[in-house]
């Protein structure tokens, strides 16, 4: 064994576990201290707790839409002969106000007879500029009748003989569900961030490009120039590197303006540059200068060499790692949104800012099954290549 | 005529890999080099079309001297000179055709070649060229799905391609069985007889220089301590060149 040539010092197996048993104490002591994990908040807020989960478990993907509505109206002649009083048919859905007429801020009961059962109403002036006027809803009993006492406010009324009329809307019961509001916003949002991370990587590889050429050593490390943009470029790869995204993204949302997307852009250009150029160097790197020596061998130029011996060697490994990029920088710019980078993840911090939960759900569902998606589609494309 | 003179190669390491070499190739030879592991063959066959350039000494060929050749001259003089490697050098994820294309390339338009575009009369050229060395049927495979044998000889098929004066081959058959290693030098052998192409080739087996060769040149240290026909060296001069380890290289060898 070559353990054996080269006795190291070694602690006895027992004292060396008790050692690092007290150094982990330490270190969980330490972090609690620093810490301060506050188990009571998280019992005494359980129910703040459970209301913001449900919100969240509750996601508004659905609205609710009734079957179909129809609109029918009679008129009021406000005051009394300012218009004539309309004439009810014995049978349909039809509306009669008691008493025929009115003065401003009377009462009158507005009733309406088979208008089917059960069904939701919305109840509106139509004054006699045309204008629409919201009274309140109300729902038809069970035989399908109305009857619901009305304010004649004075703006009812009449002009030049036209009189204001009582409009009625009824949807009728049973209904069908539709993509809510919600979930367009949701949509719009995830689109501007799908494509804000595909225009990132885009960018981003491009500048990574000729940043991993200069950063392969068996390319650039040659002469003391070579050298020096070498460890210049590297530097300047990993300097970028060690900024978080979030970091850069909030410095580029202070500059271009909250929510804009923009700043999510440059934020993950950077980045993206910075690290598909270091993988992309890498992998440039690693390539077998056999067929370089070959193809320099038969006379050809360095542009030559490089498209015919040095491209097809790192094509599906720089194609490989800037799909991979690109589900990385979904992910990424999710969160960025968070700082001011627009996109799905503005939206859901919005949402949340406001208490909205369920909305926030919603976004935080069709995260996860972009991210999912994205993951499958990223692997399976990647696959082809390797 | 190739004329190598006073070739040493120091690498910046400080190993001096060739001590004052020279020589000369008159067309039409098949040169074998011989000599242990270390003892600078691949160096001097890099030397010669200066993938390797050499710290002291001149090489000529005919009276160009290649060692004083600018870029563009070089070439020049790079596109008559085919090389064979051990390790077959081919773009594994490129197809054969496209393999065999690259020995073009020295040739090519400049432009067209970047784009990818080749002439319809290099194409028929490397099909010719993949026909005689019986892998035609392979073309539109990627090369990494050939055997070993096969990639060799569309090593050679590339190496055809540029309608060469010399051909370097630095241990074409040390990656292959012996069944193998004769086929390939056999296509070696026949540009060397039939289109007269000087054969420049470093080879391991006793048999295969015997064969083969028409002329030899023994390595040690990086010194030649050996020249002349392939009959002189018997195992008394083969041990002289090989040391102890010639007991274990005949071994192979008569295999
Ligand atoms: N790039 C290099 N830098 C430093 N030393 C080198 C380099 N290439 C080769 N050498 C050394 O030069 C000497 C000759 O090497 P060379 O490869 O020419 O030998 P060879 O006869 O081809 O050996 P082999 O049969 O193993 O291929 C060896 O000592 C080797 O270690
Ligand atoms: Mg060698």
């Amino acid at each position: 064994m070559s353990n054996n040539k080269h006795p190291r010092l070694r602690l006895p197996k027992f004292t060396g576990r008790i050692l690092i048993s007290l150094v982990l104490l330490v270190l969980v002591i330490i972090s609690i201290q620093v810490t301060q994990p506050d188990m009571g908040k998280l019992i005494s807020s359980f129910e703040k707790g459970r209301q913001i989960t449900d919100g969240l478990l509750s996601p508004d993907i659905l609205e609710k839409k009734s079957l179909g509505s129809y609109t029918i109206s009679i008129a009021v002649p406000v005051p009394c002969n300012s218009a004539p009083q309309e004439i009810i048919p014995d049978e349909g859905h039809r509306l009669e106000i008691v008493p025929g007429c009115a003065n401003p801020r009377d009462l009158v009961i507005l009733n309406g007879y088979d208008l089917g059962e059960n069904a939701d109403v919305n109840m509106r002036w139509v004054l006699p500029n045309g204008k629409l006027f919201s009274i309140r809803t109300a729902k038809t009993d069970s035989s399908g009748n109305l009857s619901e006492e009305i304010d004649v406010r004075p703006i009812t009324v009449a002009v030049d003989g036209i009189p204001s009329r009582l409009e009625i809307e009824v949807f009728q019961p049973g209904s069908t569900y539709s993509a809510s509001k919600t979930i367009t916003d949701v949509f719009n949002n995830m689109y501007v961030t799908i494509f804000m991370a595909l225009l990132a990587t885009t960018i981003g590889t491009l500048f990574s490009l000729p940043l991993s050429f200069l950063a392969a050593s068996n390319i650039t490390r040659k002469g003391v120039v070579g050298s020096a943009v070498y460890y210049s470029v590297r530097f300047f790869l990993n300097m970028i590197r060690s900024y978080e995204p979030l970091v850069m993204a909030s410095i580029f949302a202070l500059i271009v303006g909250f929510g804009n997307p923009f700043a999510g852009v440059l934020a993950l250009s950077v980045v993206t540059a910075a690290s598909l150029g270091k993988m992309f160097s890498e992998s440039v790197e690693s390539i077998d200068p056999g067929p370089i020596e070959a193809l320099q061998a038969s006379g050809a130029t360095p542009l030559q060499v490089v498209l015919y011996a040095v491209v097809p060697q790192i094509v599906p490994d720089f194609l490989s790692f800037a799909i991979y990029h690109w589900d990385i920088n979904v992910r990424i710019s999710t969160i960025i949104g968070f700082v001011g980078g627009g996109g799905i993840g503005y939206f859901l911090s919005e949402k949340i800012n406001t208490f909205n939960y369920s909305s926030a759900g919603t976004a935080i569902l069709a995260i996860i099954i972009v991210v999912w998606v994205l993951d499958f589609l990223s692997s399976e494309i990647r696959k082809q290549f390797t | 005529m190739l004329r190598v003179e006073h070739l040493t190669k120091v690498y910046p390491n400080g190993t001096v890999a060739l001590k004052d070499v020279s020589f000369e190739v008159p067309d039409g030879e098949f040169l074998v080099v011989i000599g242990l592991s270390g003892s600078g063959k691949s160096t001097l066959l890099r030397c010669i079309n200066r993938l390797i350039d050499p710290t002291e000494g001149k090489i000529f060929l005919d009276d160009q001297e290649i060692t004083s050749a600018n870029s563009t001259e070089l070439r020049h003089i790079r596109r008559k000179i085919g090389m064979i490697f051990q390790q077959f050098n081919l773009v594994k994820r490129s197809t054969v055709l496209t393999n065999t294309l690259n020995g073009r390339l020295g040739y090519a338009n400049p432009f067209l070649s970047l784009l990818g575009i080749w002439p319809q009369a290099d194409k028929d050229m490397a099909m010719a060229a993949l026909n005689r060395v019986g892998i035609a049927d392979k073309a539109k495979n990627r090369a990494d799905a050939l055997s070993g044998g096969q990639q060799q000889r569309v090593g050679i098929s590339r190496a055809l391609m540029q309608e060469p004066r010399i051909i370097l081959a630095d241990e074409p058959v040390a990656s292959l069985d012996p069944v193998l290693a004769h086929s390939i030098l056999q296509y070696l052998e026949q540009m060397n007889k039939t289109d007269r192409v000087t054969v420049i080739c470093s080879l391991h087996f006793l048999d295969l220089v015997h064969r083969y060769g028409t002329h030899v040149i023994g390595l040690k240290d990086g010194m030649k301590v050996f020249e002349g026909a392939p009959s002189e060296i018997d195992r008394a001069r083969f041990k002289a060149i090989y040391g102890e380890e010639a007991q274990e290289v005949r071994a192979t060898a008569l295999e």
